[in-house]
C-alpha cells in the first residue's frame, strides 16, 4: 500500500509533456485511432508497442502535428496540436518510419538543410551535420544520393535529423526497422543519449525486444484503443497468474490430452514442443507440473520457469500474438 | 522571412542536380531563337514581322521564366505521392512560411534560368532604358512567382502520376501555345477570331508584351495597364495557389 502510494506520489509530481485527451482519427469511415487517452512525462522513453495498422503512426504524425485530430486534442508541453501547431513544431522532431527524401537528394545536403529549417546558422549547420555523420557512421555516404543508400542507412539518415535538431520531444517511428542488430544496439545507446540530454522520447515499435530494451514505460495499441499502459514491471505484473513454465517435450502428438491436463493448473499456451503454462508461484508448481507430464509417459527435455515476454502481455490483453499480428 | 528563404533555398539547389533536363531546356530555348529566328525570318510576311529575331526573343525571356518556374511542380507532385510532404508539414516553420518558401524557390528558379535570355535579349534587340529596367524586373518577379505558384497547385490536384502529369502537360501547353511569343496578335486575330482577345489577355501573352516594350521592339504597348493585368493574374494565382497547396498537402490529415 505505501509502495503504491509512493508510486502515485511520484508519478503526479512529473512534468507533463505530450497529453492526449479523448483524441481519435477518421480517415473516411476508417477510425485510425479511437478516444485515446494518455499522458507521457518530461524526460521518459515511452513506447507504443502494437502491430502495424494499430495507430502508432497515425498518434505520433498527429503529434508532429501533420494530421490533425477528428476529434480530441493533444497538449504537447501545454501548446494544443490543434490550436497551437507551430509552437509544437517548435518542441517536437520526428524520425518517419518510412524515409522521407527524394531520389535527387544527397545525404549531407539533405541534413544541413534540415539544420538550417530547425534554426542553425550555416557554420553551426556545417559542424553539428558532420559530427552526427560521424556519430552515425555515416560520414563515408556523405555524398551518395538517397536512392544509392539501403534500407538500414535510410533509417539512420531519418534519425540524424533528430540527432541534429535535438528536439524537447523526440518522435521516433519504428527506429531500428532494417537496421542490423549492431547498429540497433548503437542507436539504443544513442536514444538514452537523447533522453540523459534533456529530451522526451516516442518510440514506436513492434519489436519487443527493443520496447524492452529502451522504454520506460509501454502503452499497448491494438485496433486504434489504448489497451493498457504502464512499466514494463508493470505490464508483466498485471498478468494474473504471470509466472510461467516452460516445458519442452520429445515429440508434440499429446496436445489435445496435455491441454486438458496443465489447464488444470493454469492457462495454457502450447506452440511446437513447446508448453508454456501461466500460474502464480512458478517455482511451487513446477515440480508438480514434471511429475505430472512423467506420469502420462511425457519424455520432458527440459523445463524452465520464466517472467512473462511483452508478448505474453501483449497475447494477455489483445488475446493476439504481436508478430502473428504484425503480419 | 529566414524559413520562406531556407525553404526556397532548397528548390533552387535541387534545381541544379536535373543538369541534363536544364541542358536541354537552354538548347531548346536557344533553338527557339536561332532556328525560328533565322529559319523563319525570311519565310514570314515582313508587313506582320519585319525581324522575327527581335519579334521572338522577348517571347522567348516568357517561355524560360515560365518552363524554369512551372519545373517546380514536378518535385512538389512527387514528393506529395512519396509523403516526403509529410515531412515538410513536421518542420518548425508556420504553414505560410511553407508555402511562400515552395512559391519563391519555383519563382528564384525562374529568375535565375532567366538572366542568361536577358543578356540574349540585350545583345539581339537592345538594351532597355533606366524605367524599362524597372519593367523588366516587376515583369519577371511577377510572372515567376504567378507560374511557380500555379505549378505547385496544380501538381498537387491528385496524388495520381499520371492524372498529375497529363494536368500539368495540358496547362503548360495551353499557356505556352495560346499566347502572343511566337505569333502577332494581328496573326492570330485572323486564325482564330475573337479568341485572339483571350490570347491577349493570358499571363504569358502580358509579360511579353512588356518585355516587347522594355526592350524596345515596339512602342505600343500600354505598360501601365498590362502591369497592372499581370499583378491581377499573379494576385489570383497565388492567392489559389496558396489554399489548393495548402488543402492538398494536408488533405490526408
Amino acid at each position: 500500500m505505501k509502495a503504491r502510494l509512493f508510486k502515485a506520489l511520484t508519478m503526479s509530481s512529473k512534468t507533463s509533456a505530450v497529453r492526449i485527451v479523448n483524441f481519435t482519427k477518421r480517415f473516411g469511415s476508417f477510425t485510425a485511432v479511437d478516444s485515446l487517452n494518455l499522458e507521457i512525462y518530461d524526460r521518459e522513453i515511452f513506447g507504443f508497442l502494437g502491430p502495424n495498422g494499430s495507430g502508432k503512426t497515425t498518434t505520433l504524425l498527429t503529434i508532429a502535428t501533420v494530421y490533425k485530430p477528428t476529434s480530441g486534442d493533444i497538449y504537447v508541453y501545454g501548446h494544443s496540436v490543434t490550436k497551437e501547431d507551430y509552437e509544437v513544431r517548435r518542441l517536437v522532431g520526428i524520425a518517419f518510419q518510412d524515409p522521407k527524401a527524394l531520389w535527387i537528394d544527397k545525404v549531407q545536403d539533405m541534413l544541413e538543410w534540415h539544420a538550417r529549417v530547425v534554426g542553425l546558422s550555416r557554420v553551426e549547420a556545417k559542424n553539428v551535420v558532420k559530427e552526427v555523420l560521424e556519430t552515425l557512421e555515416l560520414w563515408d555516404h556523405r555524398n551518395k544520393y538517397f536512392y544509392q543508400l539501403s534500407g538500414g542507412t535510410r533509417k539512420k539518415v531519418e534519425l540524424a535529423k533528430v540527432l541534429i535538431q535535438r528536439p524537447r520531444l523526440a518522435i521516433l517511428d519504428e527506429p531500428t526497422a532494417q537496421v542490423d542488430v549492431p547498429t540497433k544496439h548503437k542507436l539504443w545507446d544513442i536514444i538514452k543519449m537523447m533522453r540523459d540530454e534533456g529530451s522526451t522520447i516516442i518510440i514506436a515499435t513492434n519489436d519487443m525486444f527493443e520496447a524492452e530494451k529502451v522504454c520506460e514505460r509501454i502503452g499497448i495499441i491494438y485496433k486504434g484503443r489504448l489497451v493498457t499502459v504502464d512499466t514494463i514491471s508493470g505490464l508483466k505484473d498485471k498478468i494474473p497468474k504471470g509466472d510461467v513454465i516452460e516445458v519442452t517435450i520429445e515429440g508434440d502428438g499429446l496436445r489435445d490430452r496435455l491441454l486438458n491436463m496443465l489447464s488444470e493448473i493454469g492457462r495454457v499456451d502450447y506452440s511446437g514442443n513447446i508448453i508454456r503454462v501461466f500460474v502464480e508461484r512458478a517455482e511451487e508448481k513446477a515440480l508438480f507440473v514434471a511429475d505430472m507430464l512423467r506420469s502420462a509417459g511425457v519424455k520432458v527435455k527440459s523445463l524452465m520457469i520464466k517472467e512473462p515476454t511483452l508478448d505474453d502481455v501483449f497475447m494477455y490483453f489483445t488475446g493476439a500474438r504481436l508478430i502473428e499480428s504484425s503480419q | 522571412m529566414k524559413s520562406v528563404l531556407v525553404i526556397a533555398a532548397r528548390d533552387l539547389k535541387r534545381f541544379w542536380s536535373y543538369r541534363f533536363w536544364l541542358a536541354g531546356q537552354i538548347v531548346m530555348n536557344v533553338a527557339d531563337i536561332v532556328i525560328f529566328g533565322l529559319l523563319f525570318n525570311n519565310m514570314i510576311n515582313r508587313s506582320l514581322i519585319p525581324d522575327y529575331i527581335k519579334f521572338v526573343t522577348p517571347g522567348i525571356l516568357s517561355l524560360a521564366l515560365f518552363i524554369s518556374s512551372f519545373s517546380i511542380g514536378r518535385e512538389v507532385g512527387v514528393e506529395l505521392r512519396r509523403e516526403v510532404s509529410d515531412y515538410l508539414l513536421s518542420l518548425p516553420v508556420s504553414r505560410v512560411e511553407l508555402v511562400l518558401g515552395r512559391f519563391t524557390g519555383g519563382a528564384l528558379r525562374g529568375l535565375i534560368y532567366q538572366s542568361g535570355f536577358i543578356v540574349l535579349a540585350m545583345l539581339l534587340v537592345g538594351v532597355p532604358s533606366g524605367y524599362a529596367w524597372l519593367v523588366v524586373a516587376y515583369t519577371s518577379i511577377t510572372l515567376s512567382f504567378a507560374m511557380s505558384g500555379l505549378s505547385i497547385a496544380l501538381s498537387t490536384v491528385t496524388r495520381d502520376f499520371n492524372l498529375q502529369a497529363t494536368i500539368r502537360s495540358v496547362v503548360y501547353y495551353v499557356l505556352f501555345f495560346f499566347s502572343n511569343i511566337f505569333y502577332p496578335p494581328r496573326v492570330i486575330a485572323a486564325r482564330f477570331g475573337g479568341f485572339a482577345d483571350a490570347v491577349a489577355y493570358s499571363p504569358l501573352s502580358i509579360a511579353t508584351s512588356l518585355y516587347r516594350w522594355a526592350f524596345g521592339y515596339t512602342s505600343e504597348v500600354d505598360v501601365a495597364v498590362d502591369s497592372l493585368l499581370l499583378a491581377a493574374w499573379t494576385a489570383v494565382l497565388l492567392l489559389a495557389s496558396y489554399f489548393l497547396y495548402l488543402r492538398n498537402l494536408t488533405k490526408k490529415g
